[in-house]
């Protein structure tokens, strides 16, 4: 086929509104050599990486990751609980390397984005034609006063799942009954929005039945308001009456000191003291991300409705939690799996598009959380986008949380349908 | 060039369509679902249905009463509400071009024996492996998730949730407690 023809050829294939299962084929392509480079295999960065190089297996797509084993964030919450191991939270990037995708287990030092390159700490260069800047969050040790990243053991975030949820799960477990487990939760916006409020009710859990129930869970909050905030409140009151108090920033709930050595945490006016102490703090994108020059002020990568590309540098994309999108202020694209996801697909789309010559896809954004109360008892929330006018559109008719008066089957249906999205979510993302 | 032609139209047949015609980008919205139904809409969770390769009218039509709210769903409503009716009945067309890839999953013999006799409710209109149904709105069961079904089951046998259909309501709850379980076993242990 010659390079007019196979230009018509993917022209006509997009007019038929193609195609990923439709593979465009790779020797059709025998003039493009594209390179994408992904930085970070989370969720965001892994389903990039996979979905180029299923709608075109002739870019050549590198995913730079610095772990061999990637630690899954959603469900963590029930190891902590004890209701399920970590390692069926774990993955690694070998199915993903069988597709295709170049695997490097390195870590990106630097990105210039004029000369469209990446450097990393192994003495790799890579350049690229286009960049998926995909490297989660970074937490601000210095945000709370007598906190750092040396305080970590001591009192666990267990935000970044792995040692840290192990490190947080045996706390729990030598805590005496009658013990007090504080959670401090940092401004918004924070990864996994719902996430604080689901641990404080797997904590409870594990308490109430391995003979700890007069134990409590302490939620200081930095925040007025938060993610499922009715249905969290029923659960906690039906399934651990009395065991979970929550405390807002507006009653003095944001906590702005801690010491470390006796577990305290001062808020303005008061002192908590915690037989456990998780303290999760304030975050903002990736180091890589902010250093590349992505960030705007508040630590957060903005991006163009269309294609998720940075709105200050050509031919980046920053994805999944990095990223600040959707109809900002109010209704922000939760920082979640599922929306990482469905953001690197619109990532890969354009990018797919743009390589080849062809217009830009329409855009599809679509987020599921799923929350675990209890085994039987599950609650989640949908937010869907649009893209109107170049602009995030959050489609009020749609999405939602869970109803409040449900009957018991939701709340069961809804903890089973969150194992069964897990087990899709995993292999969409890395098998 | 006629080969590509062909094979162009055929390529348009497939993926295009209607949809393609709306100014749908069909291939991008079917990626969002593959998150919660897996890559061709062949699940991996258990508690999720495999969608590739069911009836275009069944899944138009469910998708259609999830977003009349005529249906109870646990969460399937507040998705759909988001799209038009044209983009949802794109999504139908698109699954029910794809095929129909029956799960292997692990089953108990002793149920799905059990279950072969519990279903003979439900043989007449799915057909006898499930892989039959009688008509275009019934679904395919053969390899469906076993649990999946056994949630369906449970919806229809639940006075609290609105569902629509009189017959699976009546049939549903003439399983006992065992046909529960060992009725869904036998569809999902078929090929």
């Amino acid at each position: 086929m010659n390079p007019v023809n196979r230009r018509a050829f993917l022209k006509a294939i997009a007019a038929a509104s193609s195609a990923s299962v439709l593979t465009i084929p790779a020797r059709a392509h025998a003039g493009v050599k594209a390179r994408v480079v992904v930085i970070g295999g989370g969720f965001g960065g892994a389903t990039a990486a996979k979905y180029i190089k299923l709608m075109d297996s002739a870019i050549d797509v590198t995913l730079i990751e610095a772990n061999q084993t990637y630690t899954a964030c959603p469900l963590s919450n029930e190891v902590i609980s004890g209701h399920r191991e970590i390692e069926s939270l774990q993955t690694g990037y070998d199915k993903i390397a069988r597709r295709g995708v170049n695997v490097v287990h390195d870590f990106v030092t630097a990105v210039d984005p004029l000369k469209k390159t990446v450097a990393t700490q192994g003495g790799r260069k890579l350049s690229y034609d286009a960049l998926i800047m995909a490297p989660g969050i970074s937490f601000d040790y210095t945000a709370v006063a007598g906190y750092s990243e040396d305080a970590v053991t001591d009192m666990p975030h267990a935000y970044k799942a792995g040692e840290q949820t192990r490190i947080l799960k045996w706390q729990l477990q030598a805590m005496a009954d009658g013990g007090v487990f504080i959670i401090s939760v940092p401004p918004k916006p924070f990864r996994c929005p719902p996430g604080p409020y689901e641990r404080a009710a797997q904590v409870a859990h594990y308490c109430l039945h391995n003979g700890k129930a007069r134990s409590k869970v302490l939620i200081l909050d930095a925040n007025d308001s938060f993610s499922k905030k009715g249905l969290f409140e029923q659960g906690w009151k039906a399934l651990y009456p009395g065991m979970i108090e929550w405390v807002p920033g507006a009653g003095d709930g944001k906590v702005e000191r801690v010491d470390v050595a006796s577990r305290t945490c001062f808020t303005g006016l008061n002192e908590h003291q915690g037989d456990v102490v998780n303290l999760i703090p304030p975050h903002h994108a990736g180091q890589i991300a902010v250093r590349s020059g992505l960030a705007n002020a508040q630590g957060w990568c903005e991006v163009t409705p269309m294609t998720m590309e940075s709105t200050r540098h050509k031919d980046i994309y920053p994805i999944g939690d990095a990223c600040i999108a959707g109809e900002l202020p109010v209704y922000d694209m939760p920082k979640s799996a599922h929306m990482a996801m469905t953001q690197a697909k619109v990532a890969a789309g354009a990018i797919v598009a743009k390589l080849n010559g062809l217009p830009v896809p329409q855009p599809y954004y679509v987020n599921t959380c799923y929350s675990t109360l209890a085994p039987d008892w599950g609650i989640s929330v949908v937010h869907i986008y649009r893209v109107e006018n170049n602009q995030f559109v959050y489609v009020k008719t749609a999405g939602g949380i869970s109803p409040l008066d449900a009957p018991p089957l939701q709340r069961k249906l809804e903890a089973e349908y969150c194992v069964g999205w897990f087990n899709n979510v995993m292999a969409d993302a890395f098998a | 060039m006629r080969k590509l032609s062909s094979l162009l139209c055929t390529l348009a047949l497939i993926a295009g369509g209607p949809a393609a015609a709306a100014g749908i980008n069909i291939e991008g919205l079917a990626r969002t679902c593959n998150n919660c139904h897996g890559i061709n809409g062949v699940s991996v969770g258990q508690s999720m249905p495999s969608i590739g390769g069911l009836s275009e009218a069944y899944l138009k039509q469910i998708l259609m009463q999830w977003k009349s709210g005529e249906r109870f769903s646990a969460s399937m409503g507040r998705l759909v509400k988001g799209y038009s009716d044209e983009e949802l009945a794109a999504i139908a067309g698109y699954y029910a071009r794809l095929p129909w890839v029956p799960v292997a999953q692990n089953t108990d013999a002793r149920r799905v024996a059990h279950g072969k006799d519990a279903v003979e409710r439900c043989v007449t209109c799915h057909g006898d492996t499930g892989s039959e149904p009688d008509d275009d709105v019934t679904p395919k069961l053969n390899g469906q998730w076993a649990q999946y079904m056994e949630l369906e089951l449970m919806k229809y046998r639940d006075d609290a949730v609105k569902m629509t259909h009189k017959k699976m309501r009546t049939n549903a709850r003439k399983l006992d407690e065992e046909g529960l379980k060992s009725a869904p076993e036998f569809f999902a242990s078929q090929k």
